[in-house]
């Protein structure tokens, strides 16, 4: 198993996603490069502590790439220590970007990706057609509130974004896009998967998102759009070379109170700094990620890691989380959650409420899902393509975070 | 089930537990607040334990105490005697002087210093009083270098209960007694079996959560309870708790909530502390066993980890 470590390199980004769960982003708190290293030193000079096979050096903002200069010396820094160190992770280790893609296509970047490409997975996030992309995925204003938090504006970002997916598929060609779906979105689903299986993106991880945002008739709209995509992806032969992460042959089921008890979400097992040389559980923690509850600071670079507060996440489990209907659910497989947005919707300060907002979301993909798998499997089996279909399909990716 | 409601019934009430009381200046709870908590509890059915503070209340406060079956849980003090015949006295340090009331149980609370430093004299105390809680008030701040150390005093105290029960008496000694004599859990439970009003007419889960902080409340007589996630508060909400058998434990949620900011959820310094404990009682009791038949229903199994989290997995 990969260690995940991250880097919150600024809370800086060109758009103000209208969806987007990072409420405290603002164009002050950028990591120093004083930081970065003192971080880097604290990781690698504790060995033990970090016993993980591997390791991914992940970097987020706001918009990663706006710090490739940080970015690239921080890498070349990882590198160099460690190998001097000897480090376990040397040449076991990959560093990881989740980017809007509007960068991507600069001298800065496209360098960084040349001089790392054998370490690198990049994924360039877009939400489908021009209209469901532009819906959400806009410029931030030039001006900010008093507070300094960005402000949404008019101007989308498709065309700025799209005009780097070929460059991205060649240096990248198994890459995969995240979407993400709230309450305004559900009439474009159809169309915006569609959409990026023909920009040549094949592999489509989607989810709704976890804040309570839906609206009453939402889970049925989802469910009749995923029904008709999952016509469309049968009946136009995708399902061949391309994935969606909505259908899955593991969702769905009832689960056994001890025998799938284990914690659906990585927090607390992964490791996030700021600007400030705060460390975290998730990036979810840091305070620009949270609406009502205090960011939850496990240590700071010079301190280090309080081992108490990570107890908490290490032996959370899903049972003792969840509600009695999470339990009795008989569709309950798939059902995911994240322990940030628990955190900050629980009735106290605990990471131990499941919020289940996206309850009735989960069971109309649910629904549509097991339309979809009856429906293909019949359609394989009369084409006696069943078995050669389960040995060599493209498998979805279950990440959501 | 809720069953006991723990009264303060001043803001400088003794603490008898881990959290110091920080109030200094003497705050009676409103007499009207007095009555419809006893009200309450009598509705409840709710036992009763008023906490005093160190000098004598008012006629009428004493007058409507004794509207109720109830505990009295009183300091050891130089001043006037708050109630004639306490249930529980708590020492805050050791004074150096006798305990008078020796069929009394006495509560005390020290430092792990002042305990590393003076193990005689608490050794003596175990041998004069009916029964003894130690309460270490720096739980949190023991690290792995103490440990030897505090071994170290507790075989120092294991001598004197082994003596003593070789002899025929039967002393209670909280830290190496009540494993031994529990056949199942026996946790502090606040905010599931007992819950504590305080002088501002509020409920807390327990004194240590209106010590340190007023508006950390769960309700009001007027009101009603309110304890939200009240689930998280009970042992099978707890993943490393509910599968330990250091019963004795106190599994303090306001502890966990100050170390891991879960209340379900133990630091490793009560962890290994506890453990510590249960280690030398089940060497006790063994030792005990070589001279004598004692308990012989007792089995405390060797176990060959301080933390329950360090095994986690093996659940």
């Amino acid at each position: 198993m990969a260690k995940n470590i991250t880097f919150i390199v600024t809370k800086d980004c060109q758009l103000a996603c209208k969806y987007c769960y990072l409420v405290g982003k603002n164009m002050k708190e950028r990591m120093s490069w004083e930081t970065a290293k003192e971080f880097i030193d604290y990781v690698l000079s504790h060995e033990s502590e970090f016993p993980e096979e591997s390791v991914i050096w992940d970097f987020i903002g706001g918009e990663p790439f706006l710090e490739i200069a940080l970015i690239d010396r921080i890498c070349d820094y990882l590198k160099l220590r460690m190998f001097e160190l000897n480090h376990h992770w040397f040449n076991s280790y990959r560093f990881s970007f989740s980017t809007n893609g509007i960068n991507y296509h600069t001298p800065e970047v496209q360098r960084f990706i040349e001089k790392n490409r054998d370490h690198l997975s990049i994924g360039i996030t877009i939400d489908g057609t021009e209209r469901k992309h532009d819906m959400n995925r806009v410029y931030k204003q030039p001006s900010t509130d008093p507070n300094g938090i960005t402000l949404s504006s008019d101007k989308g970002s498709y065309n700025d974004v799209v005009r780097n997916i070929p460059l991205w598929l060649k240096q990248f060609p198994d890459a995969g896009t995240k979407v993400t779906i709230s309450s305004t979105d559900i009439p474009y689903i159809t169309e915006s998967v569609l959409h990026l299986y023909s920009l040549g993106i094949h592999q489509v991880n989607i989810n709704v998102v976890f804040e309570d945002v839906w609206q009453e008739g939402d889970d049925s709209r989802f469910e009749e759009q995923l029904m008709t995509l999952a016509d469309a992806i049968i009946d136009g032969g995708y399902y061949e070379d391309y994935a969606c992460s909505f259908f899955s042959e593991q969702i769905g089921k009832p689960l056994d109170p001890e025998r799938d008890n284990q914690n659906w979400c990585g927090a607390g097992r992964m490791l996030s700094v700021d600007a400030a040389g705060k460390l975290y559980p998730c990036t979810r923690f840091a305070q620009y990620s949270l609406r009502e509850k205090r960011a939850l600071v496990i240590g700071n670079i010079k301190d280090g890691i309080n081992q108490n507060l990570l107890r908490p996440f290490l032996t959370l489990d899903r049972v003792t989380q969840s509600p009695q209907k999470c339990l009795d659910c008989e569709v309950a497989s798939g059902c995911a959650w994240c322990q940030g947005e628990n955190y900050d919707a629980a009735r106290t300060n605990t990471i131990y409420e499941r919020s289940t907002a996206i309850c009735l979301m989960h069971k109309a993909r649910v629904r549509a899902n097991n339309y979809y798998w009856n429906k293909l499997y019949r359609k394989l089996e009369l084409e006696e393509h069943r078995e050669e279909y389960e040995k060599n399909h493209r498998k979805s990716n279950p990440e959501i975070c | 089930m809720m069953q006991y409601l723990v009264i303060l019934l001043d803001d400088t009430s003794v603490s008898y537990c881990h959290c110091d009381n920080p109030h200094k200046e003497r705050r009676l709870i409103g007499l009207d607040d007095l009555r419809m908590s006893i009200r309450y509890a009598m509705m409840e059915n709710l036992m009763v334990q008023m906490v005093y503070p160190n000098y004598a209340l008012p006629q009428e406060y004493l007058d409507v105490i004794d509207t109720i079956d109830h505990h009295d849980i009183v300091p050891w003090g130089t001043g006037d005697r708050p109630v004639q015949e306490p249930d529980v006295v708590v020492m805050d340090g050791l004074s150096g002087e006798s305990p008078v009331l020796r069929n009394v149980p006495y509560v005390l609370r020290i430092t792990k210093a002042g305990l590393f430093k003076s193990v005689d004299a608490v050794a003596q105390l175990t041998q004069q009083v009916a029964r003894l809680n130690v309460v270490i008030t720096d739980v949190e701040t023991i690290t792995d270098a103490e440990l030897p150390k505090y071994r170290e005093v507790l075989d120092t105290l294991a001598e004197v209960v082994k003596a003593e029960y070789l002899t025929g008496c039967a002393p209670q000694l909280n830290l190496l007694t009540d494993r031994m004599m529990l056949d199942k859990p026996n946790h502090c439970n606040a905010g599931v079996e007992n819950i504590t009003l305080a002088p501002n007419g509020r409920f807390y889960l327990c004194p240590a959560f209106y010590y340190t902080d007023a508006d950390d409340n769960v309700g009001s007589v007027a009101e009603g309870l309110d304890i939200r996630n009240p689930q998280l508060l009970r042992l099978d909400h707890a993943p490393l708790c509910r599968h330990c058998d250091v019963w004795h434990c106190r599994r303090c949620v306001w502890l966990n909530r100050k170390m891991t900011y879960e209340v379900n959820t133990p630091s490793h310094e009560q962890c290994v502390m506890a453990h510590t404990e249960r280690e030398t009682t089940r060497r006790l009791l063994a030792n005990v066993r070589e001279k004598a038949t004692f308990m012989s229903e007792v089995e405390i199994k060797e176990i060959d980890y301080s933390d329950p989290f360090d095994v986690r997995k093996e659940w």
